[in-house]
């Protein structure tokens, strides 16, 4: 995974990434790990109260598997910035319509090069970046800048 | 609910220590991984991350926005103060700017102000934005990660 600056073109594509389809424990995982107890990410009973049907990823998975996807490609040492908003919510898997759910539930991360620059004395580089889910919905837009040797 | 008063107010400063089994924790949750072995080895093994290039573990990119809820009484804490209503609470925006890996065992001090808030739309319909601006900054007084959260009352 060694890239070099000079390896990078506008218009190159990311990888595509796809994720595990979210399940109400990869919720809760990230909820320990994270501190994030909005009831709303684990609680049926708070997001029946709130008029919701069920409870919601929270953004900062989406984006933090969109985080993955990125140092897959580019080395954590490289990034410079890295910005995400949040465009619509997703739903775990229903494990027992896993069938019908799964896909609502599996994040799919895709990204373009649309800048080279110099910055702070480096040559950097700008992406892009989309985050949908199987069905085509999208999650999250966003982009990252990065330096490479 | 948006509170003009509240700009450029400093939420208190918090220091807390990045612990090593924390990252891994946080590793595991945003890859859906069932064991840290699957994880990307930076992130629990001393000796890898030194030979990827790192001075040790280090977190991964939104490590940072955890800091919001370890500190200051966690997310109810924060919303509290900020007169921010939990039941129309959701993320909008989130952006980092990187001068350094945070690295396991680092003291950081999180500071946080409210940089904006303001009501969006009319009516019934209005939406309350909040913007956050955060600063890590470890024990040696380096600024890290400085990020921006946008939060809207829907």
């Amino acid at each position: 995974m060694d890239i070099n600056y000079n390896d990078i073109e506008i218009g190159n594509e990311m990888p595509v990434y796809s994720s595990a389809p979210i399940t109400r424990t990869d919720l809760v995982r990230y909820a320990g790990a994270s501190g994030d107890f909005n009831p709303l990410h684990h609680d049926h009973t708070f997001v029946k109260l709130i008029g919701m049907k069920n409870v919601i990823a929270h953004g900062m998975l989406i984006m933090g598997i969109v985080g993955e996807a990125i140092t897959s490609w580019i080395e954590n040492k490289y990034l410079r910035k890295f910005g995400a908003r949040f465009l619509s919510m997703t739903e775990p898997v229903d494990w027992d319509d896993e069938e019908n759910t799964k896909d609502r539930a599996t994040i799919i991360v895709s990204g373009k090069i649309v800048k080279k620059f110099e910055e702070n004395g480096e040559k950097r580089f700008q992406c892009e970046i989309i985050a949908q889910d199987a069905l085509g919905s999208k999650k999250l837009s966003g982009f990252f800048i990065a330096t490479l040797p | 609910m948006a509170d003009k008063s509240k700009i450029g107010m400093e939420l208190p400063a918090y220091t807390f220590t990045v612990e090593k089994d924390k990252i891994i924790e946080f590793a595991i949750a945003i890859s859906q991984k069932g064991r840290k072995e699957e994880t990307n080895p930076i992130y629990y093994d001393e000796e890898a991350a030194k030979k990827a290039g790192y001075k040790g573990i280090i977190a991964p990119p939104t490590f940072a926005t955890s800091s919001f809820f370890w500190t200051g009484g966690g997310l109810m804490g924060a919303i509290k103060i900020l007169g921010i209503d939990l039941n129309r609470l959701l993320d909008r925006e989130e952006e980092y700017e990187y001068f350094g890996n945070i690295y396991a065992g680092d003291v950081m001090t999180r500071k946080m102000k409210v940089i904006d808030m303001y009501t969006k739309g009319k009516g019934r319909r209005t939406i309350d934005v909040t913007i956050l601006e955060t600063e890590l900054i470890n024990q040696r007084g380096e600024l890290l990660v400085k990020y921006r959260s946008t939060l809207m009352e829907i």
